[in-house]
């Protein structure tokens, strides 16, 4: 068994346990430690598909960002007292855990159906020989990735920093609040 | 013998089946649990599963618009992430409890 092959299988044992444990957990702080790991194992698995950049991207953004915004908004609550964890109702349980298995299914039909491997570029094109070069190199795709990221989607790009403008002034916004017609002074 | 070259050769279908079931585990979080906190969690898992799918055909495909669009996600996962748990802190003031139940008085 190769390298890449055993650590593929460890990579999806590291991303899947611990995402299992998110949900299975009945403790958040719990929860939101294994999310932690499961963040870093889908880092790894981006470093595994070349995409060494993103990989960071998702270290800094995710483990570094967002989980540092869980676990203090936790820090916030007294939430050592979780005392229904999962929806009441066998029979709507039930349905729902029926949905997810229909959903599990259709996915992993959908593909092994797709066995056909489509290819969206030309081959011969100039673009599809300087990614193949890159590929086959083993270099990082930094470099594609900022020319196809300020060069082709320049308009997405801009629209993504106002969002984030919008969203930043939202939030501050939406916490400083009264609570609408709840509020009780 | 398919079998063990289905466990050998680690190929596009693989980090698709990954992503499938990492995708699973999420929306079954977000149908069960009653924590907003662990739903939104549960949410995020989502977003990471359609990023490793993403990343997976970006690669196989020689094609870096799919490693865009993970960027894109990623933005807006954070922005979603400020947003959800601003009003989960919003609903901690007003109930002292951030169960699921709550949302339906969040109106007005």
């Amino acid at each position: 068994m190769s390298m890449d092959t055993m650590l593929f299988w460890f990579l999806s044992l590291i991303v899947i346990v611990p995402a299992l444990a998110v949900v299975l957990l009945s403790n958040p702080v719990y929860s939101a430690l294994s999310l932690v790991m499961t963040m870093v194992g889908v880092a790894a698995v981006f470093a595994t598909l070349n995409a060494y950049f993103l990989a960071g991207v998702q270290l800094i953004v995710y483990t570094g960002a967002v989980m540092v915004l869980f676990v203090m908004v936790l820090m916030l609550f007294d939430l050592k007292h979780d005392l229904q964890t999962f929806s009441r109702g066998k029979v709507s349980g039930f349905l729902k855990i029926a949905g997810v298995g229909v959903m599990a299914g259709l996915l992993v039909g959908a593909i092994s159906l797709a066995t056909k491997k489509p290819s969206l570029i030309v081959e011969g094109s100039p673009l599809a020989n300087e990614l193949a070069a890159t590929v086959a190199s083993g270099a990082d795709n930094t470099k594609i990735l900022a020319e196809n990221l300020f060069l082709r989607n320049m308009l997405g790009f801009e629209i993504l920093g106002v969002l984030l403008l919008v969203i930043a002034v939202g939030t501050v916004a939406l916490s400083r609040s009264k609570g609408g017609t709840h509020a009780r002074d | 013998m398919q079998e063990i070259s289905l466990l050998l050769a680690v190929g596009l279908n693989h980090y698709l089946i990954l992503s499938a079931i990492l995708f699973t585990i999420g929306l079954s979080g977000v149908l069960l649990r009653r924590n907003l906190i662990v739903v939104m969690m549960s949410i995020e898992l989502m977003l990471n599963a359609v990023n490793i799918s993403f990343v997976a055909f970006s690669k196989y495909n020689y094609n870096p618009e799919g490693q865009v669009i993970v960027f894109f996600v990623m933005t807006i996962a954070a922005a979603e992430a400020a947003v959800g748990l601003a009003i989960i802190v919003s609903i901690f003031k007003r109930f002292k409890e951030v169960n699921i139940r709550f949302f339906e008085h969040l109106k007005g």
